[in-house]
């Protein structure tokens, strides 16, 4: 309970340092680049919910991505919804797109949910392109996303947007770390590690891992959103399968075993694209040598070799302690 | 447990101050440095990678040329443009990033949009939320300007519009086609937006002009796909009597090589909307002749003294040749340069966009030496379109026909009611 307290602390604590980036004047492209990141980050941290979490490698994440994306965005566009009503809505189409997919991936292991989610990606990918008159096709949702105001808030504005955008992303984090830290967590674990010991132990591990898909897929509908908002429209490319690549990229950036691993990932990822960017078209030369870096010389994440190093010299210490009591105790009983 | 707990979430706590230390001088400490050079940016997203990096690369070659000449002759008030290019690699949303950078950091005060449709409209979105002038110099999706629900009234088209090629199109094919006796048409076009609307439009004006044309086969193969045999091998079982393709770039590359082996071009009359460019002429292997090309870039279109000291000097300083993308933004920048001159070096959106909305340019790609600005939509109009027949050698075109405009307005009026564009 104690953890659970603490956790919320340093979630208020977080949105508090996000919220007094527009307040210390930080320039727009600040804000800008912690929006996009933060729409990112959730893909990523939802993703990580499967793969970190689960032992479930989806290739075809950036579906839900998209699904809230264009959810809201058609919603919004109909004119018939407001903004918290569009939310809503979209959530409850990316959670029943979700409930659907993987209701028949789940049952699969390995390499075949990979391949099976990746296989209604492209599916949703093409309708989306095929279907022209309502989604736009490959030129997307035209004409912006319209913001009318709601309870006094108007995301027309920027700086509301960033905050907007703020207080549903930490809200995102919050939900993941409370699953992560749940019984509920705990048995995602023990399904990645041993799938037959924990349904030898009563555990239903199809719909735990079917609760554990549609939460995360509702995050990524959030990344989705997010996005949306920031670009002011939607695009067939947010699920294509390169963004699903994207978040795992981002995943092994960061790190898969530490909590905030992805969302270190993605701020690398994104600062590495905003540097290259600015200096060189060879963008994906330099990510492909970092990934190498990363894979070849540190084998994980570096928060994860941090994290590691850190219960190493936990443990080392411990160790040194114990033996030094036991040498204690030996000298007292040669005395 | 509890204290590990602790120590970690004060770790993460110090990650993430540093990351945001990190981010914070990253994207600031350009926006700082270039605030104080006293000249006037102008933002490019565009590609720059992957397999349509030609468009990026002859865009910026289009752009500088004139840039290069305006800062020769000592700017504005002595103020010299300084370009800042970003690669959006074709993505909508890195387009629109890259757009809020280019203004909100690199402090750009006008954006020239060199990016392909699709981004171009996520960059519309961003200019319409931030007010800067814009000029879209390489969209030709017509919706973009003469859609009024996307209007944003700083931001104009510099780019040739597929409405107009497919009228122009449309009335040379039928001309050909009555001529020749082409009854039995095929399609082969990319299996996306441009591809099929461009397709479509071009078969309806072509059936417009003449009645008798039907197609008996479509094929649309998917953008950048490798292998044409299979399209190849249905356009020769459909024994058409002519084909319309909209492919482009790396794909009509690929398409025209493969088709060669096969003898396609002999075996029916073929209409080719991107063939003529150089960016095309220059990768195929074996150039087909007797194919109707439409009008991009040619160095002989039209044949006067001004385009080919135009084409010299733009080889001779980019160290390639122009495609059409190139002339697109050469234009955009002429309209730049003039707005410019007209609001005395004054960048602001709404009085540039004043100064640029209903202006005619002197200009070697108009077809009376002008283009124009059109005020109601802020879309080129007036620049040349038309068809010739493919060279195998230099000049790669002959015999180019440059379509009337007045029809064309006709007619994209009428086409604008059917969408209800205007009533």
């Amino acid at each position: 309970m104690a953890g659970r307290w603490r956790d919320l602390g340093l979630a208020a604590l977080g949105l508090l340092v996000l919220l007094l980036v527009p307040v210390v004047g930080a320039p727009p492209a600040i804000r800008d680049f912690i929006m996009f990141g933060m729409a990112y980050g959730l893909l990523a941290m939802s993703l990580n919910l499967l793969i970190g979490y689960t032992g479930l490698v989806s290739f075809g994440h950036a579906m839900f991505f998209a699904a809230g994306a264009y959810a809201f965005g058609l919603a919004m566009q109909s004119g018939k919804f407001s903004i918290p009503g569009a939310f809503v809505l979209a959530m409850a189409f990316t959670a029943t797109m979700a409930l659907i997919v993987g209701a028949i991936c789940v049952r699969l292991n390995e390499i075949y949910f990979a391949f099976l989610t990746l296989a209604f990606q492209m599916l949703f990918y093409n309708i989306i392109l095929g279907w022209v008159s309502f989604t736009g096709g490959d030129q997307g949702l035209m004409g912006g996303i319209p913001r009318p105001k709601f309870l006094g808030i108007d995301l027309a504005d920027r700086t509301q947007l960033y905050i907007f955008c703020s207080v549903a992303f930490v809200v995102c984090i919050a939900i993941l770390r409370q699953v992560v830290t749940s019984p509920f967590g705990y048995t995602l674990r023990m399904i990645r590690d041993n799938q037959e010991r924990a349904a030898f132990l009563g555990i239903n591990v199809t719909m735990v891992k079917l609760a554990c898909f549609v939460i995360s897929a509702c995050i990524a509908g959030v990344g989705g959103i997010l996005l949306t908002l920031f670009v002011s429209g939607a695009y067939p490319n947010f699920g294509f399968w390169t963004t699903s690549g994207e978040a795992i990229f981002m995943i092994l950036l960061g790190g898969s075993n530490v909590f905030l691993g992805p969302l270190v990932g993605t701020v690398i990822l994104r600062l590495l694209n905003d540097i290259t960017v600015s200096y060189t078209s060879h963008t994906e030369l330099v990510l492909g040598i970092v990934i190498l870096v990363l894979v070849l010389g540190l084998r994980k994440g570096p928060l994860d070799l941090l994290a590691d190093r850190w219960e190493n010299r936990r443990q080392a210490k411990a160790q040194a302690v114990r033996d030094a009591a036991d040498k204690d105790a030996q000298a007292g009983r040669d005395a | 447990m509890t204290s590990t707990e602790s120590r970690r979430a004060s770790r993460r706590q110090v990650l993430k101050g540093a990351g945001a230390l990190a981010a914070a001088g990253v994207i600031g400490a350009p926006a700082i440095s270039k605030a104080q050079t006293g000249t006037i940016k102008i933002g490019v997203p565009t590609i720059l990678s992957g397999r349509v990096a030609i468009l990026g690369q002859t865009s910026v070659g289009g752009l500088k040329v004139v840039f290069d000449k305006f800062n020769a002759a000592g700017g504005i008030n002595g103020r010299k443009i300084e370009m800042v290019v970003r690669d959006s690699k074709g993505a909508p949303q890195e387009a629109a990033k890259v757009t809020r950078d280019l203004i909100n950091n690199d402090k750009c005060e006008i954006i020239l949009d060199a990016e392909a449709s699709s981004a171009a409209f996520a960059v519309q979105e961003v200019i319409r939320e931030i007010g800067v002038l814009c000029l879209h110099s390489n969209s030709e999706t017509s919706s973009l300007t003469a859609d009024p629900k996307l209007h944003v009234p700083t931001a104009f088209r510099t780019a040739r519009q597929g409405i107009h090629d497919a009228i122009g199109g449309g009335d040379y094919a039928a001309k050909i086609a009555k001529a020749k006796g082409l009854k039995k048409w095929a399609t082969c076009s990319p299996d996306y937006a441009y591809g099929r609307s461009n397709t479509a439009e071009f078969m309806e004006y072509a059936k417009h002009f003449d009645g008798n044309i039907q197609v008996v086969e479509e094929s649309w193969p998917k953008l950048f796909q490798p292998d044409y045999t299979e399209v190849v091998t249905k356009l020769l079982n459909a024994k058409a009597d002519a084909m319309y393709s909209a492919l482009w770039g790396g794909d009509l590359v690929a398409f025209i090589d493969q088709a060669n082996l096969y003898g396609l071009f002999d075996k029916q009359a073929s209409f080719m909307v991107n063939l003529g460019d150089y960016g095309v002429v220059d990768q195929v292997k074996q150039f087909p002749q007797g194919v109707y090309s439409g009008g991009r870039y040619n160095r002989t279109v039209p044949a006067t003294k001004e385009n080919e000291e135009w084409y010299q000097n733009y080889v001779k300083t980019q160290k390639h040749k122009p495609t059409n993308w190139s002339w697109e933004n050469a234009v955009a920048a002429e309209f730049v340069v003039e707005a410019l001159k007209k609001t005395n070096g004054d960048t602001n959106g709404k009085k540039m966009a004043e100064a640029i909305k209903g202006m005619t340019l002197k200009s070697q790609f108009g077809t009376k030496g002008t283009v124009t600005m059109r005020a109601e939509d802020n879309t080129l109009v007036d620049y040349i379109i038309g068809y010739g027949v493919s060279l195998s050698k230099e000049p790669y075109v002959s015999d180019f026909q440059a379509s009337a405009w007045e029809p064309i307005f006709e007619l994209e009026k009428q086409w604008k009611k059917k969408q209800g564009y205007i009533s």
